[in-house]
């Protein structure tokens, strides 16, 4: 597997491509990527292709599903949509990393005094 | 639980593959379509717009390829490459494929197959609960090759032993028995005490064990069947315990059930067992019945079968007080474990069956390595191919992994289907002696443990290999190392050569010792002769007037037969033993001091008609054979024979002397002397013994006898009216018919087997040595046909070529010979008790098996030797 590209931690992805998901509601993997770059206003340089080992990898286990369907400009795309599981997943993810964002903040501030 | 969905969706993955690799293309073109648009929309032009997002996108191949690896089972996929890879390989290279798995095959088939044979006799635990703790126990005695004890001495040790928990008699062999009810059968009866069950720990599948009372003289009749009885006779019917059924004309009870894998301790055969009944008697006057019984017991734990001897020693010595002096030190006392009885001298063909056969398997290894190697020598230049092109060296080493279980599996697999036949064949030829052979059969660990070793056997070779680094510099061509690895080739070979030298060794010496068997003198005239062995059954014929009544009137009948030249009956044959016997002490010869010191050993004796002298050929050195006179009452002639006659009289003439023996008083006249016989068995020394006239005597034995017919006729035809003769007389009395040469013939069966056997084993060893120098020296022919080359171009004759090549082989066949003689005068000593009239360290012999196997050595070199003498330096030095 080719790692995603420096800027995008691994395991972050997830938690992002869950977010997405869970704010939009069922999205094929272009309109995913699209998103992910506007909300990150292009801060973050995602190789649009690495995205779909990680859909396989949340679909895998079950936090996401996927179905055909049709885009808006009419071309046939796989929507994937968020699982009952997949957001509680979001939920407890979201939790640790914030709590994650607020200690090293802490430790930051600390090391700042 | 999430691990386990995401193995169940990576296994769907990777057998729907074609499914979702085309949903995935779909995807990903519907991905790069929009990102496309959406350029297009931006205002660039068509073709741009998917250039640009393919950029954006990034190498399409590569996700395709990262998707794969996170959804199916990536090292179940390079597992299947790597075997459709291998098959591919195998299929390409017959010659080596075919020469790796027939090695392979008959490497594991002959060692499964021996394995199976000799698994209950060394290493399966006997069909007893704890059974390492029960022994067999008793004293040694001259006429007895394995211990007993008699009643009264039981009887008196039972309640004061201390070594064992408990302690139990049967008696020796199965006792014929007649169930007499509708469909009347002769069975086998094993008479045991109540103890039995208990000491062995066997547990009834239905009913009770003996009670003491039945267990008492003239107690109340009971029987104990056997499962396959039980299923046979009453279709495994439960409600028959309890119920009566008739054995030898009397009503007996059905105390219970067997299990199924139950046997005796004795190996004897058991369809009913019913009680020894032997009392308390402790009763040794003149006229007591004293039996004798087997004797078995377990251990207490923590004992073994030594400190049992010390503990019961004490009770031995008073034992001993009640034998005749002159005979005590003749007696020991003997514990040993019930595995050692029953194997007894089975123990020591079976270690050298197994010994040789993993020299086999040894051989057969060598040679798949030996072909693994130079294989993986010709293979270089494609692993490096392979390397260069981006393998990595863990996927090399899966490849050389996976070729090695491919080939493994399969040699092993053909090596099953060897080991199937040859553990038929095996059963086929067997002599019955050998315990438990009927029962071998393949079982699973023998399977997987030979399986294993075939599978190891390649890859520590194939491994070794390609760890090696794959050098680039081999592509060029310019560099042949296949000189490195010939030091452990050759070594290999001399280890081949050394182990099938040993192999044939111990296999001539033991076809010599056969041979000189066969060949053995038996004192009498063999050819032609038809022998009829009838046993009347007790409650028939209970009185010894009833049974030589029916054997004279069959006597009468047989004579009439046409074609039969000579008609003699006799309780015992030689040179099959069974004879009754009694001690040299036991004789007595008017006017000579009685034999004094110990028992002297055994003298046999049979009673015969006159005819049978003449009817066996054995000659008469002085005197006269029996006359029709003799069988009258008042006439009490005997016969010795000259062994016997040399033991008492020397160099005196015997005829006329006064003989008796035993507790008889009655003096009878010698009145011949006839050579000797061999008497116990082809090996042993001819045993003296004497004569006595089948007529009705108070000891005389004669509800089994067998009948001598000398003719010239085809022996099946006399075969059918010896039967209908018996049959007219009474159809229930079972004949057995057999030519004398096949009886002869049986006692030779043990050395036969494990002569066949060892000579297949030797016959392999020397094969696959052959294959494998086969193999090495065209594989080094190969390797230096530019060398080769160079030198025929710079002048070398083919006869320069052939020498250089045979060279080699000559240093290692040499030195693994060396080897062989060492190892062969070690291990031959190993088969000394094997052997008959044969020394185990026979210089002819053993320079033979050098010839042999140098002979097949250079035969092996010289195909591929011809090949280099024909080498064309302008092939040669373009070649590569």
């Amino acid at each position: 597997m080719t790692p995603p590209r420096g800027e995008v931690l691994q395991g972050t992805l997830d938690l992002i491509v869950l977010k997405t998901l869970d704010t939009i509601g069922p999205l094929h993997g272009y309109g995913i990527a699209q998103r992910i770059q506007q909300v990150s206003e292009d801060l973050l340089k995602l190789n649009q292709g690495t995205l779909y080992p990680a859909l396989l990898r949340l679909e895998q286990r079950g936090w996401i599903s996927s179905k055909w369907g049709v885009s808006d400009n009419n071309r046939k795309a796989k929507y994937y949509s968020l699982t009952r599981s997949g957001r509680k997943q979001l939920t407890s993810e979201a939790e640790s990393w914030e709590r994650m964002a607020a200690m090293i903040a802490r430790l930051l501030g600390a090391e700042g005094i | 639980m999430d691990s386990l969905r995401v193995l169940g969706s990576r296994l769907l993955g990777f057998f729907r593959r074609r499914h979702v690799d085309e949903n995935l293309d779909a995807e990903l073109r519907a991905h790069l379509e929009l990102l496309a648009d959406e350029n297009i929309r931006r205002g660039m032009k068509p073709e741009e717009a998917r250039f640009a997002a393919r950029r954006e996108f990034g190498g399409v191949e590569q996700i395709k390829e990262a998707h794969r690896d996170q959804r199916g089972l990536p090292i179940l996929d390079t597992l299947l490459q790597d075997v459709k890879f291998t098959l591919r390989g195998l299929r390409l290279r017959v010659g080596f494929t075919t020469v790796a798995i027939l090695t392979l095959a008959l490497g594991v088939g002959a060692t499964t197959a021996v394995f199976s044979v000799v698994d209950r006799i060394l290493f399966r635990s006997l069909p007893y609960p704890e059974d390492q703790r029960l022994v067999s126990f008793g004293v040694m005695a001259p006429f007895d090759s394995r211990e007993f004890m008699l009643g009264p001495d039981f009887v008196e040790w039972r309640p004061r032993q201390q070594p064992f928990e408990s302690i139990t008699a049967l008696e020796p062999g199965s006792v014929d028995c007649d169930l007499t009810e509708q469909n009347p059968s002769r069975l086998s009866c094993g008479q045991v005490d109540a103890a039995f069950l208990p000491t062995l720990r066997v547990r009834l599948i239905l009913g009770r064990n003996f009670t003491r009372e039945e267990d008492l003289p003239n107690g109340p009749r009971a029987v104990l069947l056997s499962y396959g009885f039980w299923r046979s006779r009453f279709a495994g019917d439960p409600r028959i315990v309890g119920k009566n059924l008739s054995l030898d004309g009397k009503s007996t009870f059905i105390a219970g059930v067997l299990p199924a894998g139950f046997e005796m301790p004795t190996l004897a055969r058991a369809d009913l067992l019913v009680p020894l009944a032997m009392g308390e008697s402790t009763d040794r006057g003149p006229d007591a019945r004293q039996r004798i019984v087997r004797t078995f017991a377990r251990l207490k734990p923590g004992l073994t079968a030594t400190t049992a001897a010390a503990m019961l020693q004490p009770l031995f010595e008073e034992s001993l007080n009640h034998v005749p002096v002159q005979f005590r030190k003749e007696v020991a006392l003997r514990v040993r474990s019930l595995r050692d009885r029953q194997v007894g001298d089975a123990r020591q063909a079976s270690w050298i069956l197994l010994g040789a056969v993993f020299a086999v398997l040894l051989v057969a290894c060598t040679n798949v390595a030996n072909l693994i190697l130079a294989r993986a020598s010709a293979r270089q230049r494609e692993l490096a191919v392979r390397a260069a092109l981006g393998a990595t060296r863990a996927r090399l080493v899966r490849q050389a992994l996976t070729e090695n279980l491919v080939l493994g599996v399969l040699g092993g697999s053909a090596g099953c289907l060897v080991a199937y036949l040859l553990l038929r064949w095996f059963v086929s030829i067997a002599p019955g002696s050998i315990p438990y052979l009927q029962q071998a059969s393949l079982d699973h660990r023998v399977v997987l443990f030979t399986f294993g070793i075939s599978l190891l056997s390649g890859m520590s070779f194939g491994l070794a290999s390609a760890f090696r680094r794959a050098a680039a510099e081999l592509l060029t061509g310019k560099e042949s190392r296949a000189t490195s690895r010939s030091l452990l080739r050759q070594s290999l070979v001399t280890a081949q050569i050394a182990a099938s030298l040993i192999l044939l060794a111990g296999a001539g010496l033991l076809l010599r010792s056969f041979w000189k068997l066969e060949a053995v003198p038996l004192g009498m005239n063999t050819g032609s002769i038809l022998t009829a062995e009838i046993d009347l059954a007790d409650y028939r014929y209970p009185q010894p007037a009833q049974q030589l009544e029916f054997f004279r009137e069959l006597q009468s009948r047989l004579v009439r037969i046409p074609g039969v030249s000579a008609l003699a009956l006799s309780d015992t044959l030689p040179p099959s033993g069974g004879m009754q016997a009694t001690f040299l002490s036991a004789i007595e010869v008017e006017g000579q001091p009685k034999f004094a010191e110990g028992t002297g050993g055994m003298i046999g004796y049979r009673y015969i008609t006159p005819e049978y002298f003449s009817a066996l050929g054995i000659p008469v050195a002085h005197g006269r054979v029996f006359l029709d006179q003799d069988l009258r009452a008042t006439e009490n002639p005997v016969i010795l024979s000259e062994a016997l006659a040399r033991r008492l009289f020397g160099d005196s003439n015997p005829i006329g002397n006064a003989f008796r023996y035993g507790r008889q008083n009655l003096w009878r006249t010698i009145v011949g002397v006839v050579g000797d016989v061999k008497n116990d068995g082809l090996a042993a020394a001819g045993g003296p013994e004497f004569y006595l006239p089948w007529k009705a005597e108070s000891e005389g034995y004669y509800r089994r006898a067998t009948f001598i017919l000398r003719t010239p006729m085809n022996p099946e035809g006399i075969a059918k009216w010896v039967r209908s003769e018996a049959a007219s007389i009474d159809p229930t009395v079972p004949v057995t018919i057999e030519a004398m040469s096949q009886r002869i013939e049986k006692l030779a069966d043990r050395p036969r087997f494990n002569a066949i056997l060892l000579s297949l084993f030797a016959g392999m060893g020397v094969m696959l040595a052959a294959i494998g120098i086969y193999g090495v020296v065209g594989f080094l022919v190969a390797q230096q046909t530019r060398e080769i080359g160079v030198r025929m171009a710079l002048g070398a004759s083919p006869q320069n070529i052939l020498k250089m090549v045979l060279s080699t082989v000559t240093r290692w066949t040499i030195g693994g010979a060396i080897l062989g003689i060492l190892g062969a005068w070690f291990c031959t000593r190993l088969l000394e008790s094997l052997l008959f009239e044969v020394k185990t360290h026979d210089p002819l012999l053993l320079g033979g098996a050098v010839v042999l196997l140098l002979a097949a050595a250079f035969l092996a070199a010289w195909i591929p030797a011809r090949r280099a003498m024909r080498v064309d330096p302008m092939v040669a030095l373009r070649y590569e």
